[in-house]
């Protein structure tokens, strides 16, 4: 920004007056504040100065205990809103959903068959083992229904047996 | 531009909080800010307290000066001092009524009852009107362009440019006559 020693008064008037009036003005001006540098105001006194500076040391000691008070306001917010939000974050954590777990498929139809594309086989097969499920059903059915004239032990056994025979030969091929 | 850069280190060792850049800040406007207050207001004492006032201030204000011209922004401060200084004094004539006459003498009529000599420039500055005696002051000590001056009283370039001149003219047929 200019200052008054770069300012041109007389460009400045000839905004508003002509020419003629503008460097009058100018003139005007000039004189009327050589009459102010000529008649200067009184210095402020030695010992007020001092005063002023004793006064400017006290003004900054406060204030600088100001900014620490006010650094310690902020410090200590900071600090709580850290520790609302950690707290927050471990309550979160804590119910937060249980660790996924693949799903667990249990299938009496091997791999094999999924992928296999022989269909007339397959069929067979899979006829073959719903013969045997039948056959299965039906045997314990008897059991419950006490058709077999004791010995359900040795039957249940030997079932089982069976029941592990097939799964083993079915997941052979 | 030495001075330029003097007065940028000055400032901001004012901004960092430092007691000795304060005091070379009094020491270059001490002299300039008090003959402001002292034309306006012809006295002594009050010219004083102003001036305390004005530097305990700028320890707080220091920081809200972003760049620029600060001779333009610490005659702001300094008017803004001034013109508090006489919100202050209405009020006070207000509330003590009874004592108007008194209080007048202490602070409104520049010179009247200053025990210091007045001098013949402060006797014809008070017949201006008190607008006019403030922007002609503020545009002798602040060294501001009459650009700054507009701006710092946010008003037409034109009008500062009007009043300045019928003001000074006046005050120079006043000296003269």
């Amino acid at each position: 920004m200019e200052d008054q020693t770069n300012e041109n008064i007389e460009e400045l008037f000839e905004r508003f007056l002509p020419d003629e009036d503008a460097r009058h003005a100018a003139e005007d001006i000039q004189k009327a504040e050589e009459i102010l540098r000529e008649h200067p105001a009184p210095e402020p006194a030695g010992e007020l100065l001092a005063d002023i500076n004793s006064k400017i040391a006290e003004a900054l000691s406060a204030e600088k205990a100001k900014t620490r008070k006010l650094t310690a306001y902020r410090v200590a917010a900071v600090a709580a809103a850290i520790i609302i939000l950690v707290a927050i974050g471990v309550r979160f954590f804590e119910k937060g959903p249980a660790e996924t777990q693949s799903p667990v498929t249990i299938t009496l139809i091997r791999q094999a068959i999924w992928e296999s594309e022989d269909i007339s086989a397959d069929q067979a097969e899979l006829a073959l083992l719903t013969d045997e499920l039948e056959q299965i059903e039906g045997e314990i059915l008897a059991l419950r229904l006490g058709e077999d004239g004791g010995e359900s032990s040795r039957e249940f056994i030997e079932l089982e047996m069976e029941l592990t025979d097939i799964g083993g030969d079915f997941w052979k091929g | 531009m030495a001075e330029r850069e003097n007065l940028d280190r000055i400032i901001a060792g004012c901004k960092n909080g430092d007691a000795e850049s304060f005091s070379q800040m009094v020491d270059m406007y001490a002299g300039r800010c008090y003959g402001y207050f002292y034309r306006l207001t012809g006295n002594r004492a009050v010219s004083d307290d102003l001036l305390s006032e004005l530097f305990i201030k700028l320890v707080e204000k220091i920081g809200s000066f972003k760049g620029g011209s600060f001779e333009s922004w610490l005659f702001k401060v300094v008017s803004n001092i001034f013109h508090d200084y006489l919100r202050a004094k209405h009020r006070r004539s207000q509330l003590l009524d009874a004592q108007k006459s008194q209080l007048q003498s202490q602070t409104s009529e520049p010179g009247q009852s200053d025990s210091d000599a007045i001098d013949k420039l402060q006797l014809q500055l008070n017949k201006l009107d008190a607008d006019t005696r403030e922007v002609i002051m503020l545009r002798y000590y602040s060294r501001a362009s009459f650009r700054e001056i507009a701006q710092m009283r946010s008003e037409p370039i034109g009008t500062t440019l009007s009043r300045v001149h019928r003001g000074l003219k006046k005050l120079r047929e006043l000296m003269e006559g």
